[in-house]
């Protein structure tokens, strides 16, 4: 009952929150540094985790899936901030140096290694969006 | 002995149904639970976690239309023309993938009318002589004193969230703000220290909260400027904190915001 009662209360805030991040991460700075139009699929490995406000941040070293000839490189990966992403179910340790992730980002419009994340998948296979904010992916 | 068995017995009564409220408080304060129950005593139920309403994609709530969107400020004429070039100013960067750099990407918090926006969750604590509201985002408090008197505006400290004093009239708060730093702008609204803000925040149901905003400013605007906000309530939620502490957004030659790469 306590178990269900906490599951369901989280569910509500998760979706709660889903929903209402967007003016908040906006308000922050605007996304429009990053370009969701063509968005890229990255897969490696974490080198460092930065879990702090006001955005989290995932450094790794990854190449582009979808692009064989591409090398690999280090990309900063922006996340939105702790509260965004606990709500939808994130934790602080939930990502570690050394985890193999895959992660779908809206890459920045200056070119330089770094991004704006929509999705990330986890070396267990849990997948988590960015919050309301960041928007969804829109490719596989 | 009888007397004292049921003393016993309602205390015991009592603490269950107290226990009980904490056990079930969230399951019972969905929609369903709202349409029969009476609005509570505001003086009291304010109290709480807030959110703001509608979030975005939200589906409204049958007999709680989303407020209207926020109209442009009345600005007096010679005003006006300097704000819709900076509103232009920023709509363009944000076209061109170069948002422009803000006070609050430089992790200074927003202050006062916005922190009422509910950006992040609000939590509203109700104390003797005092209605404390603090804003998640940048962990922003703002103090309430019931029935104190306001600085005169020449002796009114800028700060964030001004100076504030309330009252009740019959069920609704009636707030009144002065006292806000100049760079502290609510839609890039410059104003003088002779803005007040008076707010009206009232309960509309158990779970839904509404403040009207009125911002007078004798300097810069032509007539009173008024919005609505509406909050819903976040049974259980608990605050988290937010220190802004390791901001990677910064100001480019440009003046635009950029992204610093790598650890």
């Amino acid at each position: 009952m306590k178990i269900e009662a906490r599951r369901r209360l989280v569910a509500l805030a998760g979706s709660l929150l889903a929903l209402g991040a967007t003016a908040a991460a906006l308000a922050h700075h605007s996304f429009a540094m990053f370009d969701s139009d063509h968005q890229v699929k990255l897969s490696g490995t974490v080198k460092h985790f930065q879990w702090t406000n006001p955005h989290v941040y995932i450094e790794m070293d990854g190449r582009n899936v979808k692009d064989e000839k591409a090398a690999e490189q280090h990309y900063t990966i922006e996340c939105a901030s702790p509260g965004i992403l606990t709500r939808i179910g994130w934790k602080f340790n939930m990502v570690k140096p050394g985890d193999t992730i895959t992660v779908i980002i809206a890459p920045l419009r200056t070119g330089e290694p770094g991004g704006l994340l929509k999705q990330i998948t986890l070396s267990d296979g849990r997948q988590f969006l960015n919050g309301g904010p960041a928007g969804k992916p829109n490719i596989e | 002995m009888e007397k004292n068995t049921r003393g016993l017995r309602a205390r015991a009564l009592a603490i269950c149904a107290v226990l009980a409220s904490f056990v079930i408080g969230p399951f019972v304060s969905g929609p369903m639970a709202h349409a029969a129950s009476p609005t509570p005593d505001p003086r009291t139920a304010m109290t709480g976690s807030w959110n703001r309403y509608p979030e975005i994609d939200e589906k409204p709530r049958p007999g709680f239309p989303p407020p209207a969107p926020i109209p442009a400020p009345p600005l007096k004429a010679q005003y006006k023309t300097e704000w819709e070039a900076r509103r232009k100013a920023v709509a363009d960067a944000e076209a061109a993938g170069k948002p422009l750099y803000s006070n609050y990407t430089a992790c200074l918090p927003d202050g006062m009318p916005a922190m009422m926006m509910g950006m992040f969750p609000m939590e509203v604590l109700q104390t003797p002589g005092q209605v404390t509201i603090i804003q998640e985002a940048y962990n922003q408090v703002r103090r309430i004193y019931m029935g104190a008197s306001l600085p005169p505006i020449e002796d009114a400290e800028p700060l964030y969230w001004g100076h504030s004093t309330g009252k009740w009239e019959g069920n609704t708060l009636v707030v009144e703000t002065i006292g806000i730093k100049e760079d502290v702008r609510f839609r890039d609204t410059p104003h003088s220290n002779q803005m007040r803000i008076s707010e009206r925040l009232r309960l509309l149901s158990a779970d839904m909260m509404e403040d009207e905003v009125t911002v007078t400013d004798p300097v810069y605007l032509e007539a009173p400027w008024k919005w609505r906000w509406v909050y819903k309530r976040m049974p259980g939620y608990r605050m988290l904190e937010y220190v802004c502490e390791s901001n990677r957004e910064y100001r480019d030659e440009s003046g635009a915001a950029r992204m610093r790469i790598g650890k």
